[in-house]
């Protein structure tokens, strides 16, 4: 079976010329929640324009944000900038209600990658990858666990996982690179 | 060389053998072969026995509508019996170096089987048999009727060990999928790959090709056909087409959702151990084209199921296809013209042809002409009446019929018969679309007529007959399925000479001299299911075709009746006298062809059977021999046995650790909620019993949630933050079900509050230390927050660091003790318990799990919602009246807790037991006021909870009593199985009444 490590530290987890899984070391992460009137200040304040289509992204230096839903983002960034994008945010309170929760410790990011990536993703993931345009993300569903699904080029991609799902996820990965290795 | 095997002929490889054994016998076959074709090869047809008669049997097909070729086969390199496979169709099971093929259904061999005993009593043995037979005694059902029946039941033996290999699955997304290889589906596959589609062609067969594999003498667009195969299959795979052989699309589901098996190893000799045997593919396309082809029906007479009696069509597959003869003297025996080109074809490489015997009186003259040219001789108006011969057919007895009389017979010699009763589309994905269908008159059978779903049909499947026009329908299906989706293509026409087309005409059994009783004319050979069998239902007084099928079998075996349902409606519509379309079809139902197991369950089997949910401190706990039990999906630490302890023990010593010095548990299970936002408290007041807007934010509450109909749902300390922000704990079991309950209200009742809600179960690992030497354990490594109980009293909550970590740091009791509970970043859970872990040895620390965690609150009385609750709970019941805020307008459940029948004295209510001899209940044992009452008594509750209490030195009990609250004192009665317990009726809280302990 499948050694999938418990203790789940960042690395190279299997890696062939056309196809590498690894585990990424943890980033900031949050929550970002508001009612439509609130993106354009919320906006200001996090250093790019909100996206208000879903699966929709926008990237400033090292942060990065994609709209999960119409009230709903997803703020990644350094571990160090956690503490200013806080600050930052809760200048708001007053003027525009909105929830900031961070969820750095909540979900694991998996980087899918090689000519084979997409392939390797078709074993738990229900909808087409042809579907999700790179530079987009999706929330989806692989393997029966809820996942956030980034697609960062052609062939290169990243599953945010619930820390107690990614044993689950890693597993299959590993299991389907093997499988693809053999034919 | 084997005797049949025609030199130079079929597809198979002439210059690459491969062995392999059937019933023990080495055999010889060529790289290409099925097992029945290599088998055909050497002359042997008996292949197996019959399920309900033992007869012997050969194969009557080339495909996987196989009713009677049913073999076990060992796979793999070590043939495991966790790797055998029963009812193997021979006729699709690929020749491997090494395989092991046996004969079932029979004992002690295949040539002599003591079990066709039951072919003599066939007359004992009537359709509705055993539902005549097995109705008295009643009391015979258990031990005589029902063993019987099952060991009679089934065909071929179940392997008794785990199957070794591997099973894979995939998602698919295509424009277009074409299911069938045939001239048909390559045509509809390249009309929409040049429309610029993604298409995807599947085809059962280890080849692409379906019938143009059969038949290499035409000639397409000026190219012999299996060159133009070749040219075709390179043109598809250069055009992007996901060619898919050894695939069988087994269902047709919802929305062009269509389940499709690939093959991926069984036809190796030595797979990579790497490799899935089987995967299953979920493919979702925008159109669909259904290219499955027709499948050849055989005809009804005595005797129709002798070894080497066999479909013409496959007769020509064994020869065109593998390069096989099926036999040296044939007879033809058909009511279409296709049966005929068998005939000739066999008759070109040596095999005599005694005679073509056709029921119809008028015949084509050019097919005449070219019998007569090959001395063949052709009885026209003919019917068959008999077969002889013990393990293969040695002659066939015809006679004429002129105007409806059968006429003196005369033998033949042969020693294989070929026979025809014209084709039948394969409805069955069509079928599966619940598609309707229309009966065609003239073809005697239904043709494919709409369907809701997005899917073309094209070719023999929607009984069009011959290569050029399934070619052009091919093209043109494929170009509509393209315009369906906005593509444009021209179909294309294909010039085809040597189509050897035809037309025939559909019969019942054919007619006889015998008394029909005494006939043995197959309908369902996989299901031994003759012609006289469904007139009997019919006498019998089944009216519906659906119960013809169930009284007689026909059609319910695995093949699904390929080959016998029409064949039986159209017998079972003459024995009603009704037309055949007012009798009607029955339902083909997925999968297509028997699928194993293995391809269902794919990853999905054991470590990755289900995704089970693991803490950051697990790792320690199960380092330190934790006993797990899982609680919803997550596995927790049950309790920490030292060596020579059992789990009472174990669980005596962490109560008494936990009661006299302190306790750890990890609590990082609990469901974790944040709710944030300006009505944040709001939304808390509307959705839990308890009033929230006054408590202040470096507090906390115990929380109770009731469903719309006022019964308990879950509960959980809630934690303020600030003023906009909750943190919110949940049972472990109910914490996805709760956030669910929650967004529901929130954007359906009241989508106007600013709050939102947020799962952060995962982003904190939540350490519980509890008992009287908790707050000296933690204190030193605390900075930011007073622990004194004056400054962080029961149920204070604050943030700090713990050890350096940012920390939740909570003052709570699950146990009736000193209690905290810390909240760190899940990255740190580990290395914070371990750190309390090492600095509380000087403590006398002890690690305990859910089974203490469930003593020591009992001890307390306070509930475990599914446990003490069962959903039809109240608060009052529960004896928590108290957590309702009285002064609030509503909550979710408040008008419910007003119903009369909420408000009567006599509900169950939950109260403590105390039994008179110290012995401990079972939980779940039923209740009962007076145990000298007559049986059945009248059950007055049950017990919830029950365990052995170390701090009280006697086992203790929660239950649900009617009217338990107004028998405080009383005696009740527990019946056991043994012995009847007494048990007295207290309050719940057995421990510390006044909470003296939690306020150290």
């Amino acid at each position: 079976m499948t050694v999938v490590p418990h203790e789940l530290v960042a690395g190279v987890l299997s890696e062939t010329p056309d196809l590498s899984v690894s585990l990424m070391p943890l980033r900031g992460r949050f929550s970002l929640r508001l009612m439509p009137e609130g993106t354009d200040p919320a906006g200001e304040v996090l250093g790019f324009r909100l996206p208000t289509r879903i699966g929709a992204r926008q990237a400033a230096g090292s942060r990065e944000v994609v709209c999960l839903g119409p009230d709903e983002w997803l703020v990644v960034c350094d571990d160090a900038d956690r503490a200013v994008i806080e600050q930052g945010v809760a200048t708001l309170a007053a003027s525009v209600p909105h929830a900031l929760v961070d969820l750095s410790d909540r979900e694991l990011t998996v980087m899918v990658s090689g000519s084979r990536a997409t392939e390797l993703l078709t074993l738990g993931w229900p909808r087409d990858p042809q579907s999700v345009a790179v530079g987009t993300a999706r929330r989806t569903v692989f393997d029966g666990v809820t996942v956030v699904i980034w697609r960062d080029g052609e062939t290169q991609w990243r599953l945010d996982v619930w820390r107690s799902f990614a044993p689950h996820v890693l597993d299959l990965l590993l299991t389907g690179c093997r499988e693809l290795a053999a034919g | 060389m084997s005797a049949f095997r025609v030199h130079g002929k079929g597809r198979v490889n002439h210059g690459r053998k491969v062995g392999f054994r059937f019933d023990g016998t080495p055999f010889e076959g060529l790289e290409g072969d099925t097992v029945a074709s290599a088998l055909l090869a050497h002359g042997v047809h008996l292949m197996g026995r019959s399920f309900k008669y033992h007869r012997p049997r050969g194969p009557v097909t080339a495909g996987s509508e196989e009713p009677n070729a049913l073999i076990e086969t060992r796979r793999g390199i070590d043939r495991s019996e966790g790797r055998v496979e029963p009812n193997t169709r021979a006729t699709m099971a690929e020749l491997r170096e090494g395989l092991e093929a046996v004969s079932q259904n029979r004992w002690p061999s295949l040539g002599f089987d003591v079990g066709a005993v039951n072919d003599g009593f066939h007359k004992l043995l009537p359709a509705g048999f055993y539902y005549k037979t097995f109705m008295w005694p009643k009391s015979f059902w258990d031990k005589v009727y029902e063993p019987f029946i099952r060991a009679a039941a089934g065909l071929g033996r179940s392997p008794d060990a785990p199957d070794p290999d591997s099973y894979a699955s995939r998602y698919l997304h295509t424009d277009v999928l074409v299911v069938g290889g045939g001239p048909a589906g390559l045509a509809a596959a390249r009309a929409a790959a040049e429309a610029g589609l993604r298409v995807t062609l599947v085809d059962e067969s280890s080849e692409i090709g379906g019938s143009l594999l059969s038949e290499p003498d035409v000639v397409i667009d000026g190219t012999p056909a299996w060159d133009w195969l070749a040219g075709e299959v390179a043109a598809l795979a250069a055009l992007g087409v996901k060619l898919m052989p050894r695939t069988t699309a087994i269902g047709y589901y919802h929305q062009n959702m269509i389940g499709l098996v690939e093959r991926v190893t069984d036809h190796l000799a030595e797979p990579d151990p790497a490799l899935p045997r089987e995967r299953l593919w979920r493919v979702r396309a925008r159109q669909v084209v259904l290219a499955q082809g027709a499948l050849e029906k055989p005809l009804i007479f005595d005797g129709n199921d002798r070894p080497g009696v066999m479909l013409a069509g496959s007769a020509q597959t064994y020869l065109n296809r593998y390069g096989v003869r099926v036999g040296q003297t044939a007879v033809v025996v058909t009511s279409h013209d296709s049966a005929w080109s068998a005939a000739f074809d066999l008759a070109a490489v040596g095999t005599s042809i005694a005679a073509i015997v056709d029921t119809r009186a008028e015949l084509r003259e050019d097919l005449l002409g070219r019998a007569h040219a090959l001395g063949i001789e052709v009885l026209r108006g003919h019917t068959v009446t008999g077969t002889a011969g013990r393990l293969r057919v040695s002659a066939i007895t015809v006679n004429p019929v002129q105007s409806g009389a059968v006429g003196a017979g005369r033998n033949i010699a042969c020693d294989c018969v070929l026979m025809s009763g014209g084709w039948t589309p394969t409805l069955h994905l069509f079928s599966h679309t619940q598609g309707k269908l229309e009966w065609d008159e003239e073809g005697k059978t239904f043709l494919p007529f709409e369907t809701r779903e997005d899917c073309q049909i094209a070719g023999a499947g929607r009984g069009l007959w011959g290569i050029e026009a399934a070619l052009a329908d091919g093209s043109a299906m494929g170009a509509r399925a393209a315009e369906a989706l906005g593509a444009r293509v021209l179909a294309r026409s294909h010039a085809v000479e040597r189509d050897r087309t035809g037309s025939g005409v559909a019969k019942k059994e054919l007619p006889t001299l015998k008394d029909l009783t005494s006939t043995r004319a197959f309908v369902d050979f996989q299901n031994d299911v003759t012609a006289k069998d469904l007139r009997l239902a019919v006498r019998e007084g089944m009216r519906s075709i659906e119960h013809v099928k169930r009284y007689t079998t026909n059609g319910m075996a695995t093949d699904q009746g390929k080959m016998s349902n029409i064949n039986g409606l159209i017998i079972a519509a003459d024995a009603l006298g009704k037309p055949a379309p007012q009798v009607g079809l029955t339902t083909f139902r997925p999968p297509y062809t028997p699928t194993s197991f293995g391809a269902l369950c794919g990853y999905h089997r054991g470590d990755h059977f289900d995704l089970t949910r693991k803490t950051p401190i697990d790792p320690w706990a199960e380092a330190q021999g934790a006993v797990f039990e899982p609680v919803g999906q997550w596995r927790r630490a049950r309790y920490f046995p030292k060596p020579g302890e059992d789990m009472d023990t174990a669980v005596a010593r962490e109560c008494l650790t936990t009661r006299s010095a302190v306790g750890m548990f990890d609590a990082s299970t609990l469901g974790k909620i944040e709710i944030v936002g300006p009505d944040a408290a709001a939304f808390l007041e509307r959705m839990y019993t308890n009033p929230w807007s006054k408590l202040a934010p470096d507090r906390c509450r115990y929380g109770l949630l009731l469903g719309e109909d006022g019964f308990i749902r879950d509960d959980g300390v809630i934690a303020r933050l600030a003023q906009d922000r909750f943190h919110v704990t949940t049972t472990t079991g109910g914490a996805a079900r709760v956030l669910a309950m929650m967004e529901d209200y929130l954007q359906t009742e009241w989508p106007h509050l600013k709050v939102w809600l947020t799962s952060v179960t995962e982003q904190w690992a939540t350490i519980a230390l509890n008992g009287p030497k908790a707050r000296a354990l933690l204190e030193p490594f605390v900075e930011g927050l007073d622990l004194t109980p004056e400054a962080f009293p029961h149920m204070a909550n604050g943030t700090c660091t713990v050890a350096g970590f940012p920390a939740r740091l909570w003052r709570v009791s699950f146990t009736g003790e000193l209690g905290f509970e810390i909240n760190v970043p899940a990255r740190h859970g580990r290395e914070l318990w371990e750190i309390l872990w090492q600095a509380g040895q000087a403590h006398g620390v002890c690690a305990y799990g859910t089974e203490t965690m469930h003593v020591l609150r009992a001890e307390k009385g306070y509930i475990i919602v599914g446990q003490d609750t069962d959903g039809t709970v109240t608060p009052q019941d529960a004896g928590l009246g108290w957590a309702i805020g009285k002064a609030k307008p509503d909550f979710v459940g408040k008008r419910s807790l007003s119903r009369p029948d909420m408000l009567v004295e006599s509900r169950k209510q939950l109260v403590g037991l105390l039994t008179e001899d110290h012995s401990k209940l079972e939980e779940g044992a039923q209740i009962v006021l007076d145990p000298s009452q007559p049986i059945p008594m009248k059950m007055v509750g049950h017990v919830t909870s029950s365990y052995h209490s170390q701090a009280l030195g006697r086992p203790i009990a929660l239950a649900l009593v009617e009217g338990g609250f107004g028998r405080m004192g009383d005696l009740v009665h527990v019946p056991m199985e043994d012995r009847t317990l007494a048990a007295r009726i207290t309050g719940t809280v057995f421990l510390d009444p006044a909470g003296d302990r939690l306020k150290m």
